[in-house]
């Protein structure tokens, strides 16, 4: 039998301190782990152990100008399954389905896939969810959240819009304001095993959601209805196309009502608002969809025919190239260079002064002065009120005007220009262009937001727009309101009028491109009190049937709407002069 | 006179026989302590896969109580009896266990039961399974020692040292196949055993470069599946295959200096996949933090101590050379082990001895314990 030797046990003392070097090394490692790497594993860590879930913020509410909701929220519910914590599968699927109107199969899919949390259906009303939560059905999850609801429906819905389902704007003032209106989603923190079990009884961590902020319009409630109910009235009678309709204050910008009749349901908007009989694939659904969300005062350009006549008359009032007596001849028609352009009244208004011209919308009158301004003047002019821009709404989606070059402007398209053919513009840039003639010469921002308040009510944002002044001279804004008013009270805007106003108005009538498809836009832009605008309104039928003229169509659309509005607003009716005594007696 | 002449002289005055207490005490301490571990880290699975939150720790408990029976037993039994014939078969003990060992391994690779891909086990039937690989290891401790003390002048040569390694050869072979880890275990026995019993030590040194040169040809050289963990060692926390080690690194992270308490761990509960085996270390330093995790290792390094006091003052080589063996084991386990948890080192399967699941080692290590505890009982003498 072998010795344990000396030499043996030195080289297990050898093992042995390469044992405890080792040993010691692993220790230095471990204190390094958990000492200063111990933050950035452990936030790794906490990222796999909590599931976050979101608690939606509540979405600001948008009022009018009366501080009536328009858009604000109801509770509704989202019902999603876990698929780990189910015990009774068939008879969760065979609930929700018949619960929530799903086919079995759409709920079996959702029920039977593996995934940490699943979502059966959002946007559930809370009585059925309620109803659903009676059943207490293991692995089914319930969480109540907001819904957008929009108590008007269909009113202003191309203006307000509507939010999609994580409530995000899809279109109008949702989208403009969304960053205001969507708030900051909170979380709840809670641990959960590799499974996504919740632990029970594990602390959570909770982030509070912030609500939204609220937003108030300009947009007045009774002054839309108003406006929709007169261009129902006029959409039905002359089965229109569609009827668009905006009215603002002249002196701010501030727009009472922007109608694009018809309107579509805002809690209901994938649903077209026309009949359709033949089955329609996605693509021409979406784009029947969007059509309808289309909001055509601010997306639609149009030639805007007579009532751009404001436009032209202004500029040479400001290069002074007309006095109002100046007379002109007009015998139905002028000749430019080698055409031949015809008046809309093909006798001729024979002689007539400027002031008459305007009255009779007479085109070789307006070629005339339009001639005078010349190219170059015209183009400083038409800048000057806008035109050449977009009017900056804060409403997406505006289109800009679609105009000649200077450089190819010569005598026939300054001559058709000068009473609105040959460019297109924004019923809204027409409407800016005019209220700066009216207002004083200030070119303003037509808008509808008019200030942003915290949902605590204790911040306020007063949001302001551009605007700018002196864009045309004080006596020429006198003027034309004058004229203007001659317009209503004399000459073809006659069905404007309305006893106890002062109304001031333009007719116009388009005719659509291609020439002679005998498609019209029949329009007519119109404001009071003339002396002093408080309200300036335009209404566009698109392709009435029947008669066109927009001095017979248009005209008392918005004396209808005046006739309601102007009362509403507290404007007196006035009776002096001869008309008041011919009224009392 | 020499000390241990002196002691040997007392010795034959006075018979004291000497037992390691201190041994027997860490031994069932550890093995206790990882029964704690394995119900707070298996509780978990074990209510998911089997409702029972106690099966695992239930298990580990039958194979304890059976490898305390069977430590002392053999710590009782002179360990020389190895070397002796047992009845009429023509071979000692130590000659029949080299046997069976082959056997088992051999049978292993054909008839083993396969479990997460690997041919380990040996289905016992309603005695749940045996993984013969842990059985090896033993035997190559008693193997090795036996052969180094028949010859133990012929380690002074090279052709003696791979004398030893040819006969050693067939138990490493027969594991490498299906578990390369376990095979390194048994080889780092057999060196370290041939290590302590050599006089000459330069080709130790010479064949330890030449390891460690084919290692590190090996992982840029190897095939795909090492050469990736390699890769997953060196970026753990990005490569998808570090999803394990990194969950461990997490736990560990998790504990800071105190830990989270026990039973209190998040990591065990689904994201380190089995944390009751290989990664349980990682789960003690997240419950008993860095603390705990410190006081584990010392225990074994306690552990190690003994078994180094109790190898040097062995009444014989034999002796000396299997509580070698039994100390490089432990060692090379524990080591391996936390320095795999801690991403020390790249990826293998190593259990920590006494405390990582697992019927087998537990109760094998447990008897082996009893062996290094026979050789101190043989000790004589009136004080260590």
């Amino acid at each position: 039998m072998a010795r344990n030797k000396t030499f043996n046990r030195k080289n297990l003392t050898f093992l042995l301190v390469i044992v405890l070097v080792g040993t010691l090394s692993l220790m230095g490692r471990l204190a390094y782990l958990m000492i200063f790497k111990a933050e950035h594993y452990g936030i790794m860590a906490k990222e796999i152990h909590e599931r976050e879930r979101p608690i939606k913020a509540e979405r600001g509410t948008i009022y009018d100008a009366n501080g009536i909701e328009l858009a604000n929220n109801k509770p509704v519910c989202t019902i999603s399954v876990i698929h780990s914590q189910i015990e009774e599968p068939e008879k969760v699927i065979e609930i929700l389905a018949k619960e929530l109107g799903l086919s079995t199969e759409t709920v079996r899919k959702r029920v039977e896939k593996v995934s940490s949390i699943e979502r059966i259906r959002s946007n559930v009303d809370k009585e059925l969810a309620d109803q659903i939560r009676e059943y207490d059905l293991a692995g089914v999850m319930i969480d109540e959240d907001y819904k957008r609801y929009y108590p008007y429906e269909t009113l202003a819905s191309k203006v307000i819009g509507f939010t999609g389902s994580d409530n995000q704007g899809i279109i109008g003032l949702e989208v403009e304001y969304d960053k205001y209106l969507a708030g900051i989603d909170g979380t709840i923190l809670t641990l959960t095993t590799a499974r996504g079990v919740e632990i029970k009884n594990a602390a959570e961590d909770r982030v509070e959601p912030v609500a939204g902020n609220d937003l108030y319009l300009s947009l007045d409630v009774n002054i839309q209805k108003y406006a929709e109910q007169a261009a129902k009235k006029v959409y039905e009678a002359k089965q229109a196309k569609n009827v668009k309709l905006i009215a603002l204050n002249p002196q701010n910008g501030e727009i009472y009502a922007m109608v694009n009749y018809p309107e579509f349901n805002l809690n209901d908007p994938f649903t077209l608002n026309t009949e359709i009989n033949v089955t329609l694939s996605d693509s021409e659904k979406n784009n029947l969809l969007n059509n309808m969300w289309r909001n055509g005062c601010i997306s639609d350009t149009y030639e805007p025919g007579s009532t751009f006549k404001i436009v032209t008359a202004t500029a040479a009032l400001e290069e002074k190239v007309v006095k109002l007596t100046d007379t002109f001849n007009c015998p139905g028609y002028k000749i430019v260079e080698d055409r031949k352009i015809r008046c809309h009244k093909t006798a001729g208004h024979g002689t007539e002064t400027f002031v008459e011209g305007i009255q009779n919308s007479c085109n070789p009158v307006f070629m005339e002065v339009g001639a005078r301004v010349g190219a170059e003047n015209m183009y400083k002019n038409y800048k000057k009120l806008g035109l050449f821009q977009k009017t900056g709404i804060d409403v997406p989606g505006e289109a800009n005007s679609i105009t000649h070059k200077l450089e190819n402007v010569k005598a026939v398209e300054l001559a058709t220009m000068s009473f609105g053919q040959g460019i297109s513009i924004t019923p809204l840039q027409l409407l800016v262009a005019a209220s700066a003639v009216v207002n004083g010469g200030t070119r303003i921002t037509p808008h509808f937001g008019v200030k942003i308040v915290s949902a605590d009510g204790q911040y306020v944002k007063k949001l302001t727009y551009r605007e700018k002044s002196n864009v045309i001279t004080k006596e020429t804004s006198d003027t034309m309101k004058m004229l203007l008013e001659s317009v209503v009270a004399e000459g073809s805007g006659n069905k404007a009028y309305l006893p106890g106003f002062r109304i001031g108005g333009k007719t116009a009538t388009s005719e659509k491109l291609p020439r002679r498809s005998n498609k019209y836009i029949s329009s007519f832009i119109g404001f009071a009190p003339a002396d002093d605008p408080q309200i300036m309104a335009i209404v566009l039928i698109d392709e009435p049937v029947g008669i066109y003229y927009g001095g017979t169509i248009a005209a008392p659309v918005i004396a209808d709407l005046f006739s309601n509005v102007l009362p509403y607003m507290g404007i007196e009716e006035q009776y002096v002069g001869e008309d008041g005594a011919t009224d009392n007696q | 006179m020499t000390k241990s002449e002196q002691e040997r002289m007392n010795g034959k005055k006075k018979i004291n026989n000497y037992y390691d207490y201190s041994l027997l005490f860490l031994t069932i301490f550890l093995s206790c302590f990882g029964m704690v571990m394995i119900y707070s880290t298996s509780s978990y699975t074990a209510q998911v896969k089997f409702s029972d939150p106690t099966y695992f720790l239930k298990k580990q408990l039958v194979s304890v109580i059976l490898g305390v029976i069977a430590m002392l037993a053999v710590s009782k039994i002179d360990y020389r009896i190895l070397m002796k014939k047992a009845g009429r078969i023509p071979f000692n003990l130590v000659t029949l266990a080299y046997l069976m060992a082959i056997i088992l391994q051999t049978y292993v690779l054909f008839f083993g039961k396969e479990f997460n891909g690997a041919k380990r086990w040996i289905s016992l039937g309603p005695f749940g399974t045996f993984q013969p690989s842990e059985f090896t290891k033993v035997v190559a401790i008693i193997f090795v020692s036996y052969i180094v003390n028949k010859l133990p002048r012929s380690l002074n040569r090279v052709s003696g040292f791979i004398r030893v390694m040819i006969l050693a050869s067939p138990l490493i072979f027969l594991i490498v196949i299906e578990n390369l880890s376990t095979a390194l275990v048994v080889s780092a026995i057999v060196v370290g055993i041939c290590f302590v019993a050599s006089r000459k030590k330069w080709y130790y040194f010479f064949f330890g470069f030449l390891f460690v040169g084919m290692v590190v040809a090996y992982i840029f050289l190897g095939d795909e599946f090492r050469s990736v963990r390699i890769d997953v060692w060196r970026n753990v926390e990005t490569h998808p295959l570090g999803f394990q080690i990194l969950q461990g690194l997490y736990a560990i992270a998790s504990g800071g200096v105190f830990g989270t308490g026990l039973g209190e761990s998040m990591q065990k509960l689904g994201f380190i996949p089995e944390s009751h085996n290989d990664m349980i270390f990682s789960i003690i330093c997240e419950e008993l933090g860095l603390f705990g995790a410190i006081a584990v290792v010392l225990l074994f390094v306690l552990l190690i101590w003994r078994l180094f006091i109790i190898s040097i003052n062995a009444p014989d080589l034999f002796g000396g050379l299997i509580c070698s063996g039994v100390l490089i084991h432990i060692a090379v386990q524990v080591i391996i082990n936390v320095a795999v948890v801690t991403n020390s080192i790249p990826s293998t399967g190593i259990p920590l001895p006494f405390i990582s699941y697992g019927g087998t080692s537990v109760a094998i290590l447990l008897a082996e314990m009893g062996l290094a505890l026979s050789v101190s009982n043989q000790i004589r003498s009136e004080r260590i």
